[in-house]
């Protein structure tokens, strides 16, 4: 008896899920929207976003027009940093360009540059750094005073020392130096963050459009009646509604895979399989939160409408753009309510870190706990509604 | 005249009916304003660190405690077991600091000694950060070690930050923020309004009525622009309160460009419902073509410069690029007309293309229909 009924529902089952699947082929839209968009926005995500700092725009006033003066000039276009933008009669000039926006950063070496450097007392260069943008002014002024403390070692190294004879105590003599070592991403580049951090922020996405879409297109049709008149239970509805949507949208990993590999060169270090579990996981909590607010909406614009209010916030609270450490305090443990966030780690640790299970487990868990949680409550909605 | 001023109140009266859309039209945008300025910043600090201290010795420790005074760097506990690259690895720290031993003793002698900092360089911009301070953090260390003997530089650069002294990152993605925004909402609302007329077919009856099309057109968009210019002014009091931001200059290069720029998102929107008579998927191309292009194209969060050319062209054809200026022009530098006299003139370009193309589309669909 019970082996019976065990057969019915799973010929049921398949029964619906070919359904679906129909349904889905003859979508052309919705096929397209899943493959296309995401590898095009993949690529405009790592192309568009790159915080390099290069090429400065620097303006100069050049009071002393001694030799010291053009040698420091030319420290900075050496640099690379900074690149001459033009020269200036005053400081007053020089400002007027900064308020236009010509300028990123001025530079003014004062009449008695020369006189202070013979005689061999401090000289002082002004410095005027566009801060707007406080990340770039940051950076800006930091290579300025790193091309200014290169350029006094320099020409110390050419002038004898002042004083001679006097023997300093070791401890004055040795020095200490942070010797850097950049690990996993040695090249700093910015591309491979964004890739890594976007995939999570594409698969949820996606995949709570295009199960919201498909639930509510049932609602707004009026079948869902017709559906729910048929044996088939409600679970088995939702069921195989979202197979076929999950199995389409695992080819998104894939090619969102690809993208990172074939056109920013972001490797796969840890194990690929782990990687694709964790984002079906991922992909189970984004269909989660798509049936969750289907249950909200009576129309597809609705739904999507409703995607405004839960989209963003999971996309910015999640690290995947921006480092969780600069957001305020008081909201960096609530970005661990966020399953982007957890997928996040979870690439970065496989991808870059080549981490594996043992110390990537409370992610996957919490994953895990997201989909199974995000899944149950808006089944359960659904079924309630009817 | 009197047509189009009817089209326009007939908008607002449905726009005021419809809960969600009223919503979404008033209390998002403030929500995703006061979300992305706290949110969005790559002013890290308190960035978690272990120490591994091989030395032991007072020297070390002194070390230790520059560390712990910098406000970029906070140490978390290394479990004994541990080493410092499978910290990075869990994700526990982002940089590991080990300082070798005989650390102390190699100072007392005269002999000079590296400390090594291994950097989870994972997020590229956080780990230049690092990189900087690590240098700094060990100058400081030797300047406190040896006080008066410190050479003096024989160059001392005065640095000014200028417009955003206190370099606050919230004021400069608040501002971005506040313009990008506006690429969002409504071209939405429009989107959503011309394409449920097509949607719905009422769009006939606008054909048979003795309205023209550019005069049902204009109606629409100045009943959007209407609700655009409220939320306008509801942002920047939000913008003014959250952030900080005040007036640098003259406002009026703003208030004009703000104008020219509301017409064009809004025209935008009316194109692009124009184009697709079905909801869904005009909310979907609004966002795509409105939003993400805006967001990733307008020097919102990295300064339009830094994208390769082959993809940069795209962001010239952007809105929100020129209106950015304007608002970053207008709420720091105060540079006025000499710095932004161009934005406008691209904006109303744009609008016109915009709400030709919308026309022509309009005038096309009445032929066929």
């Amino acid at each position: 008896m019970r082996e019976l009924f065990d057969n019915r529902t799973s010929r049921r089952l398949v029964a619906l899920f070919v359904k679906e699947l129909q349904q889905i082929k003859r979508n052309r839209r919705l096929v397209a929207s899943l493959v296309f968009l995401p590898t095009v926005q993949l690529f405009l995500l790592g192309f568009a976003l790159s915080p390099e700092v290069r090429n400065l725009r620097l303006g100069v006033v050049d009071e002393s027009h001694t030799s010291e003066s053009r040698e420091i000039v030319s420290a900075f276009l050496e640099s690379g940093s900074f690149q001459i933008k033009g020269y200036y009669e005053s400081s007053a000039a020089l400002a007027r360009a900064l308020d236009a926006g010509d300028l990123d950063a001025g530079l003014v070496v004062p009449f008695d540059f020369a006189r202070h450097r013979a005689r061999r007392e401090t000289a002082g260069v002004q410095l005027l750094v566009d801060a707007v943008d406080s990340n770039t002014g940051t950076i800006a002024g930091g290579y300025a005073a790193r091309i200014i403390a290169a350029f006094d070692r320099r020409s110390a190294q050419g002038s004898p020392p002042l004083v001679l004879g006097v023997r300093r105590p070791p401890l004055e003599r040795a020095s200490v130096t942070a010797r850097v070592a950049l690990f996993y991403n040695p090249g700093l580049r910015n591309d491979w963050f964004m890739v890594t951090g976007m995939l999570g922020v594409l698969l949820i996405l996606n995949g709570s459009l295009v199960a919201a879409a498909a639930m509510v297109k049932e609602k707004e049709a009026g079948t869902v009646e017709q559906l729910l008149m048929t044996p088939a239970t409600g679970t088995e509805i939702v069921i195989a509604k979202i197979a076929p949507l999950f199995l389409l949208l695992t080819l998104d990993i894939w090619l969102a895979l690809g993208t990172g590999y074939f056109v920013f060169g972001v490797p796969v270090r840890g194990s690929l399989l782990l990687l694709f579990l964790a984002g079906l996981l991922c992909i189970l909590a984004g269909i989660g939160i798509g049936i969750f607010i289907a249950t909200f909406s009576e129309s597809q614009q609705q739904a999507q409408l409703m995607g405004f209010f839960v989209n963003p916030p999971l996309a910015l609270l999640s690290g995947a753009m921006t480092p969780v450490e600069a957001m305020p305090q008081w909201l960096q443990p609530l970005t661990y309510l966020n399953p982007v966030r957890h997928f996040a780690i979870i690439t970065r640790g496989i991808m870059l870190k080549g981490a594996g299970l043992n110390v990537l487990y409370p992610h996957l868990l919490a994953l895990l706990g997201f989909a199974v949680l995000l899944v149950g409550v808006s089944v359960w909605r659904f079924r309630k509604q009817f | 005249m009197r047509r189009i001023i009817a089209q326009a109140r007939k908008e607002l009266t449905q726009t005021f009916r419809d809960r969600l859309t009223l919503a979404l039209a008033l209390v998002l945008p403030l929500v995703l304003l006061a979300l992305l300025g706290t949110a969005i910043s790559l002013t890290v600090k308190d960035i978690p660190v272990v120490v591994q201290d091989l030395d032991q010795s007072p020297l070390s420790r002194r070390y230790v405690e520059t560390l712990q005074t910098s406000l970029t760097f906070r140490i978390v506990s290394l479990p004994v077991a541990v080493q410092p690259p499978e910290a990075l690895a869990a994700s526990r720290a982002r940089a590991a600091i080990i300082i070798p031993q005989h650390f102390e003793r190699d100072l007392q002698r005269g002999r000079d000694t590296e400390v090594q900092w291994l950097v989870d360089a994972s997020d590229a911009n956080t780990a230049n950060i690092i990189r900087a301070s690590s240098a700094a953090l060990t100058q400081a260390f030797l300047a406190r070690l040896r006080p008066a003997a410190t050479a003096r530089p024989s160059i001392r650069a005065e640095m000014r930050f200028r417009y955003n002294p206190g370099r606050e990152s919230e004021k400069y993605i608040g501002a971005g923020a506040f313009a990008v925004l506006f690429s969002l909402f409504p071209p939405l609302l429009s989107a959503l309004a011309m394409s449920r007329e097509g949607e719905q077919k009422t769009i006939l009856q606008v054909y048979t009525s003795s309205i023209s099309a550019h005069e049902y057109l204009f109606g629409k968009v100045l009943g959007f622009m209407v609700i655009a210019a409220a939320e306008w002014v509801l942002m920047l009091v939000l913008a003014f309160a959250l952030f900080g931001l005040r007036f640098a200059g003259d406002p009026v290069p703003l208030l004009l460009s703000t104008v020219i720029y509301l017409f064009c998102s809004v025209s935008f929107g009316v194109m692009v419902g124009a184009a697709i008579p079905n909801q869904a998927t005009a909310i979907q191309a609004t966002q795509m073509g409105g939003f993400l292009l805006s967001f990733l194209q307008s020097g919102f969060i990295f300064p339009v410069a830094n994208i390769p050319l082959g993809v940069r062209w795209i962001s010239s054809l952007i809105p929100a690029r020129y209106y950015i200026v304007v608002v970053r022009d207008a709420f720091f530098r105060g540079g006025g007309w000499d710095a932004v006299w161009n934005a406008p003139l691209m904006l109303a370009l744009l609008g016109g293309v915009f709400f030709a193309v919308a026309w022509l589309r309009m005038r096309r669909m009445q032929v066929e229909a």
